[in-house]
């Protein structure tokens, strides 16, 4: 510390040295340890709730999201400049992070974090798999680009049928209707291929580069394959080229009479695939929210969603349980009618003639479904792979709780709060097996 | 004379207590009301896109009433009185979720009211809620207490519809507080969820 002159002045502003020197020492000492708890805190504050604190993509709110969020354990990441196989690059990661993966729950940071949190983050993810410790990222070679032109597009055509795309991605560059098979990721879950003619859905980007540099990298972890050796560079600038002009207007930039006919185009390809279609409509409207057991947290009990199991105190109306969606037999609904089904999702009235309450199950809503959508949810519904969990029935309080409880909200005007708990309430225990995975 | 008085007074009284415990008892349980009322009042809650001047919007609008009657989302936005959703105040608001990992957060005003509502809100960060749980103010809300997950799932066109119906549903002025502290199994041990529906917004 350096010797004070007297005086209040020279006090003040050797206290000011104090502090500037103090704040000096402390940032010249502590950076190997001090922006690594910053960081963690970032982390933990903003990408935790998906990818988990231990970045194994488990976090509370990843089990109905699709496509799931990334596990950085395995250090195997979709969207890179590099080869296949190959680690990421920090560009990569950081702009990842910055726009988001458009089409996703992943957002764009950039409005929210600064370049330097958003650059420290992308450190921070590298550390959760030991692959970044040894090995290093192999950028693709990027070849000259070939401009946009009718005889680019025309080339590219060929390609796209040369290379087979259309298995996967339909033959006019759609995956709408029956024609995408089914897909599974490196982790077992279905995915969906891109549909082509919506750019603004393409996670990478969707300009000639981002489209080249995709068919170059390939996405890893996915049955997407890079196609650097099995084409041409000039060749995959044209399929970029082609790619990129079959994009179609998105609905908000449509008038009227286009949207007519879009909308209509969706109607028939839903006739064409209503499991397809009552999949997202079952993801959308959230029927595993409650027809799945979670943990006191509100993570989804692994194997065991559509399986119900979820237990509600419904104040004077005592306990339910949410029933078992799944197709099985003996305690899902395997054992129902479609008019059943139909008739307990639309109007509250369950197979044996017994009703329930306008809420938590929300029937009032969906009997605005129209009878294609409705269709289609049960067509889907019957495809869930069966689980067992026999749920029990619903518990009535007894006469004497029954009327406490009534007068407390009747004529108390007591809040009587409506209470959901954690674990399975069904005979299956609380997990085991693998979750079917939700659907778009 | 007296001793009749005062059996009549105790029979009066034991009548009034059996009268009233009946009365408890019986007030019809929401089993009762035929499911046409429930459907009737939900479907009449969400008001139609007849005025909107523009076709193409109307269309789109259209589809966005479908999407938020069909998803429920007036669940949990509508603001409920002492006999159930007030289609009045329908996405106003003020319904309570305790969960275990984000506090107590109140259902949010989805009508277009400018200061209590979603009106001064941006496309963009209503979408950021609707995918990613995420307020402008950069805080998250709990998958539990706002099932968004399922809502990731709408696509980029459906989510515009559910934006571009909200901005034309009734404005109400309607407060919703910030969330509070504390943990749903604090309320109730080994809960996951409390949920009052006592409206919490001003």
């Amino acid at each position: 510390m350096p010797p004070c002159p007297s005086g209040a002045r020279w006090f003040v502003a050797c206290a000011l040295v104090a502090v500037v020197a103090t704040g000096a020492i402390g940032l010249t000492r502590t950076p190997p340890s001090k922006p690594a708890t910053d960081i963690s805190s970032l982390y933990d504050a903003n990408c935790a709730n998906c990818h988990g604190k231990d970045g194994r993509g488990d976090g509370v709110a990843a089990g109905l999201l699709n496509p799931a969020p990334r596990d950085f354990s395995r250090g195997v990441y979709k969207f890179r400049s590099t080869a296949s196989g190959s680690l990421p690059s920090d560009d990569d990661l950081v702009r990842v992070i910055s726009a988001g993966l458009p089409g996703t729950s992943m957002p764009s940071w950039k409005v929210r974090l600064t370049s330097a949190q958003i650059g420290a983050l992308a450190s921070y993810i590298k550390t959760f798999s030991p692959r970044f410790a040894n090995e290093r990222p192999a950028p693709v070679k990027m070849a000259p680009a070939v401009a946009a032109s009718a005889d680019s597009i025309n080339k590219g055509r060929k390609v796209y049928s040369d290379l087979a795309c259309g298995a996967c991605h339909g033959d006019i560059g759609s995956t709408s209707g029956a024609t995408a098979p089914e897909l599974k990721d490196d982790w077992g879950r279905d995915i969906k291929p891109a549909d082509l003619t919506q750019p603004w859905t393409f996670r990478g980007g969707a300009t000639a580069t981002d489209i080249y540099t995709r068919m170059k990298a390939g996405i890893d972890g996915t049955p997407m394959p890079s196609f650097a050796d099995a084409a041409k560079d000039a060749d995959l600038w044209n399929l970029a080229n082609y790619v990129g002009s079959l994009g179609r207007k998105p609905t908000w930039k449509m008038t009227a009479d286009e949207l007519n006919a879009q909308y209509a185009r969706e109607r028939k390809e839903a006739a064409a695939n209503p499991a397809g279609r009552g999949r997202y409509l079952a993801a959308t409207l959230g029927c595993a929210h409650c027809h799945s057991p979670v943990d006191a947290d509100g993570r989804e009990l692994p194997g065991l969603i559509f399986a119900g199991g979820q237990k509600f105190r419904m104040a004077v109306w005592g306990n339910i349980v949410t029933p078992n969606l799944t197709s099985d037999n003996e305690t899902g609904i395997g054992r129902y009618s479609d008019d059943d089904l139909k008739r307990a999702i639309t109007r509250g009235i369950k197979h044996d003639e017994t009703r329930m309450l306008p809420f938590p199950m929300g029937w009032p809503a969906f009997a605005s479904l129209s009878d294609p959508d409705l269709n289609a949810l049960v067509a889907y519904l019957r495809t869930i792979p069966p689980v067992t969990n026999a749920i029990p029935a619903p518990e009535r309080l007894n006469i004497a709780a029954y009327l406490a409880a009534k007068f407390k909200m009747l004529i108390l005007g007591r809040d009587y709060p409506l209470v959901i708990f954690a674990g399975n309430a069904g005979s299956a225990g609380n997990g085991g097996g693998r979750a079917p995975a939700a659907g778009r | 004379m007296k001793k009749i008085l005062k059996w009549v007074v105790s029979v009066i009284l034991v009548l009034a207590v059996c009268g009233f415990v009946a009365f408890l008892y019986l007030i019809p349980p929401l089993t009762s009301v035929a499911p046409d009322e429930f459907i009737k009042q939900m479907a009449s809650s969400a008001p139609a896109v007849d005025g909107i001047a523009d076709p193409a919007e109307r269309l789109i609008a259209e589809r966005g009433r479908y999407l938020v009657l069909t998803a429920d989302c007036a669940g949990c936005h509508t603001t409920q009185g002492p006999q159930g959703p007030r289609s009045e105040m329908f996405l106003a608001g003020g319904l309570t979720f305790a969960t275990n990992t984000h506090g107590t957060p109140v259902s949010r005003n989805l009508t277009p009211d400018r200061e209590t509502g979603l009106g001064g809100r941006s496309d963009q960060e209503i979408k950021m809620v609707l995918r990613s749980g995420m307020f402008h103010t950069g805080r998250s809300i709990s998958p539990r207490a706002m099932p968004w997950p399922g809502f990731s799932i709408w696509t980029d066109e459906d989510l515009h519809a559910v934006i571009t119906y909200l901005r034309h549903i009734k404005s109400v002025r309607h407060a919703i507080p910030d969330p509070g502290p504390g943990r749903a199994d604090a309320i109730v041990p080994n809960a996951t969820e409390v949920v009052s529906t006592v409206d919490a917004g001003k």
